[in-house]
């Protein structure tokens, strides 16, 4: 770059390279790298001096220093080499300290001359990796885009056939970079990770014409939304998941939400090639557990088998087929129940379990037959909200059963009053509502029925509901157990309503 | 201390063991033949343990018919309930598996299990769920071979479960098939990935980052370790493929690379090859197309 480049800055048209730096006081900064555990900035501080990155982040050296500026208060020295730094973070973590101790000596010390955007980045996505639950995700599919030219070619299974979208790092990021630049200045951040099969994208927005170090600096003090991006890809499959970064507490508001979806929108852009050209579809599925959206939304067997399904996935439903020893099978069954009521959450209350102990078996096994081996508490795979919208009409009350059986008879095939039995928790929340207005009712009444199930982990509480005896677990409808594998959803005859298409694909 | 914590584990394997042991001969006695039959007809003392003896015998005999079935068949459909009360079809769902076995062994089991939405027309089924792994071209299949609705217009898809069945199963045997040959390929390479694995061991990198263009000839890497890497034997230095095994892609320690695109029975079809300045290599490319399993044959030759 020119030198005189300082004075003069024009708009352009480039991305925000790795090594711009935003001061050590910048909001962001100050923000992710104060995240993140002792742990791991000290593990970030050695990934960035390793060989490959140091052009990125080029730490405060000895050489660095101005010889007529040498402040003798300067709590950190500079130090002669990477590798003598590499050394220093090395033995910091090998001894035990506070968090404060490393933050400080990167911020005040070993890059005090700012953190580059590359750091910024990793530091983001190292937090990511500490809590996968940090962030809201929203799963979307890249579908392609049906042409009446190339639609019989689509239909073909052929030898040389692929019916996914091909993910090339570079083209890929080509193109995403020609979509934004007219738009806004963004930096990017392609990373295939080691621990889990994903590729994360992470776009730092930087809402201004100018591309330089100096523009990215100055606060633009209007507002205070996330200005990153995450969109995370798992390898071999067609979804997508995008979300925010938000950090603790911060509000994500319109500028945020609709700087995402400028990004968004460039996405299926930049996959496209000619004659195959693709959009992003909804697949009906937000959650905050990176492991809950690669289970139901990932690369694995598991995507069309949620719920009860999940027997299907492993070998509990079918064994190896050279498997031929049939007694095992039998003692770990065993084996595995009594482990499963021993840790199970009714141990406080042993005394009255065994009082009713073949009425908690019987009410396990069916909670294992609706659910087999999914909604498990501790599983990692937790649902953290779930929507549904009811359409059915209203069952009728029992003293005007009678008349309407035979008016809804035809319209449901199951009789009326099992169903309203199997949802009491479920409808409990708005019967009082409902009962306010039940003189109204007519055969075919159908009320705006909204239940949203909230918590940790809303599969495995409602399989434990089940265990307990609150909720039916012969009655429950199907949607409860979490097969559908939607987070939101409308129930049409006690089924999710689904479109005509195969699930999880 | 520890040579009690030790002896303690020596003992926890040899019950696993000998547990295994048994469970293997009391299959085997109960697969006897004519144990069935000697059980009904021999007196004995007590009639529950005998009834007890028959059933165990029963499920044996079911448990080996089944897995001659599968092991020969590749493809078996069973019937199972759907426990909701709500499901289609009062939950009748039939099943399809199909077990893939690569070389001597019976890898994965995949299940495809249907069910019958409409009420007028029995005969049509639709996918209800199913453990296809998403790389596996699923969707286009069910829309060649089973239509949703029937159409009685001309050009209808007919429904057609047992070509559907057949060809669900060369997709996914192809992609084990792929997968152990770029397993193989790997093995024959001698990469062992030793320089990811030191970092993953330190757990220091988060993963690779792919918009990271470093340029290599500047001083981010020693003089001398880049001569005696440019300078020592030829070698293949990564194995890399796509979850699907479509993609192949080889570096070289001479900073060679090579992307090659792979078909579905394991052909290399096309292969782009190029130096570290960037210049293609055109009698490599044509050296790479044919077979994986023969890949490093042709490229050394």
């Amino acid at each position: 770059m020119a030198p005189h480049a300082t004075t003069t800055t024009v708009p352009d048209c480039k991305n925000i390279p790795h090594s711009h730096r935003l001061p050590v006081t910048h909001r962001e900064v100050v923000r992710t790298l104060g995240k993140l555990s002792r742990l791991s900035l000290i593990s970030l501080a050695q990934q960035w001096l390793m060989k490959k990155n140091r052009d990125f982040c080029p730490p405060y050296l000895l050489a660095d220093q101005d010889p007529n500026d040498v402040d003798v208060e300067d709590q950190y020295d500079p130090a002669h080499s990477c590798d003598e730094l590499l050394e220093t973070y090395k033995v910091l973590g090998a001894r035990k300290g506070g968090k404060r101790e490393v933050l400080d000596r990167i911020l005040e010390g070993d890059w005090r001359t700012g953190i580059s955007m590359y750091q910024l980045a990793t530091a983001e996505i190292q937090h990511l990796l500490d809590h996968p639950t940090a962030l809201r995700w929203t799963a979307k599919r890249l579908a392609k885009i049906p042409n009446s030219r190339s639609a019989v070619h689509d239909m073909e299974v052929t030898n040389d056939s692929d019916h996914l979208p091909r993910f090339q790092a570079q083209t890929f990021m080509a193109n995403l970079a020609r979509e934004l630049t007219p738009l806004m200045k963004a930096h990017y951040l392609l990373m295939r990770l080691k621990t889990m099969p994903i590729t994360i994208l992470r776009v730092y927005i930087h809402d201004s014409p100018y591309s330089t170090e100096q523009s990215l600096a100055t606060e633009t003090s209007s507002s205070d939304g996330a200005k990153a991006v995450f969109f995370i890809w798992p390898n071999g499959s067609p979804f997508v998941y995008s979300s925010l970064a938000t950090h603790l507490g911060q509000v994500v508001g319109d500028d945020g939400r609709h700087l995402r979806d400028i990004v968004q929108q460039a996405i299926p852009k930049a996959f496209s090639r000619p004659s195959a050209r693709y959009q992003l579809a909804s697949t009906n599925f937000t959650a905050r557990s990176l492991d809950a959206l690669l289970t139901y939304r990932g690369p694995g067997k598991s995507n069309g088998a949620a719920g009860g399904f999940s027997i299907f996935q492993d070998h509990s439903f079918s064994q190896n087929a050279l498997d031929f020893i049939t007694s095992q099978k039998t003692d770990d069954a065993e084996k595995s129940g009594a482990g499963g009521e021993k840790a199970g959450p009714g141990r406080p209350k042993r005394a009255l379990d065994d009082a009713e102990a073949p009425e908690a078996k019987r009410r396990r096994e069916v909670a294992e037959g609706r659910f087999g081996t999914s909604a498990k508490p501790n599983d990692g795979q937790g649902l953290d909200r779930f929507e549904v919208r009811i359409d059915d009409p209203f069952p009728p009350i029992p003293n005007s059963a009678a008349r309407a059986d035979g008016d809804t008879s035809d319209l449901n095939a199951q009789p009326a009053n099992r169903s309203r039995r199997g949802r009491p928790s479920l409808l409990d929340r708005s019967a009082a509502e409902i009962e306010e207005i039940q003189d109204r009712a007519d055969e075919a009444w159908v009320p705006d029925v909204r239940v949203t199930f909230q918590g940790p982990h809303v599969f495995a509480g409602i399989r434990q509901l089940v265990e307990q005896g609150v909720v039916d677990g012969e009655k429950m409808p199907g949607w409860m157990t979490g097969e559908a594998g939607v987070t939101i959803g409308a129930v049409k005859n006690g089924r999710i309503r689904t479109k005509d298409r195969v699930p999880g694909v | 201390m520890e040579a009690l914590d030790c002896e303690i584990n020596d003992i926890h394997a040899r019950i696993a063991d000998l547990r295994a042991q048994r469970a293997n001969l009391s299959a085997i006695l109960l697969s006897q033949p004519h144990l069935p039959t000697r059980l009904s007809q021999r007196p004995v003392a007590n009639e529950r343990r005998r009834l007890h003896a028959a059933k165990l015998a029963k499920t044996q005999h079911n448990r080996n018919l089944e897995n001659v079935y599968r092991a020969c068949a590749g493809i078996t459909a069973y019937k199972v309930k759907d426990p909701d009360p709500h499901a289609i079809d009062n939950g009748m769902i039939l099943g399809v598996r199909i077990d893939v076995s690569i070389r001597d062994e019976f890898v994965e089991t995949y299940h495809v299990l249907f069910v019958r939405p409409s009420a007028k027309n029995k005969s049509l089924l639709r996918i209800h769920k199913h453990t296809i792994p998403p790389c596996v071209a699923l969707q286009p299949l069910a829309n060649l071979w089973l239509p949703t609705r029937a159409r009685d217009g001309e050009g209808a898809v007919e429904q057609n479960l047992v070509k559907f069945g057949r060809a669900l199963r060369k997709e996914l045997v192809s992609w084990h098939l792929r997968g152990a040959a770029v397993e193989k390929l790997r093995a024959a390479a001698g990469v062992t990935g030793t320089k990811d694995r030191e970092e993953q061991k330190a757990g220091l990198a988060q993963g690779r980052v792919l918009n990271a263009f470093v340029s290599d000839d500047e001083d981010s890497e020693d003089e001398e370790e880049a001569a005696v890497r440019r300078n020592g034997p030829l070698k293949i230095t990564a194995v890399d493929a796509d979850i699907s095994f479509r993609e192949l892609s080889l570096l070289w320690s001479n900073g060679q690379t090579a992307i090659m695109k792979v078909t579905k029975d394991g052909d290399i079809e096309m292969a782009a090859v190029r130096t570290e300045q960037g210049a293609r290599l055109s009698s490599v490319e044509r050296k790479a197309k044919g077979r994986i399993e023969g890949l490093l044959e042709r490229l050394a030759a």
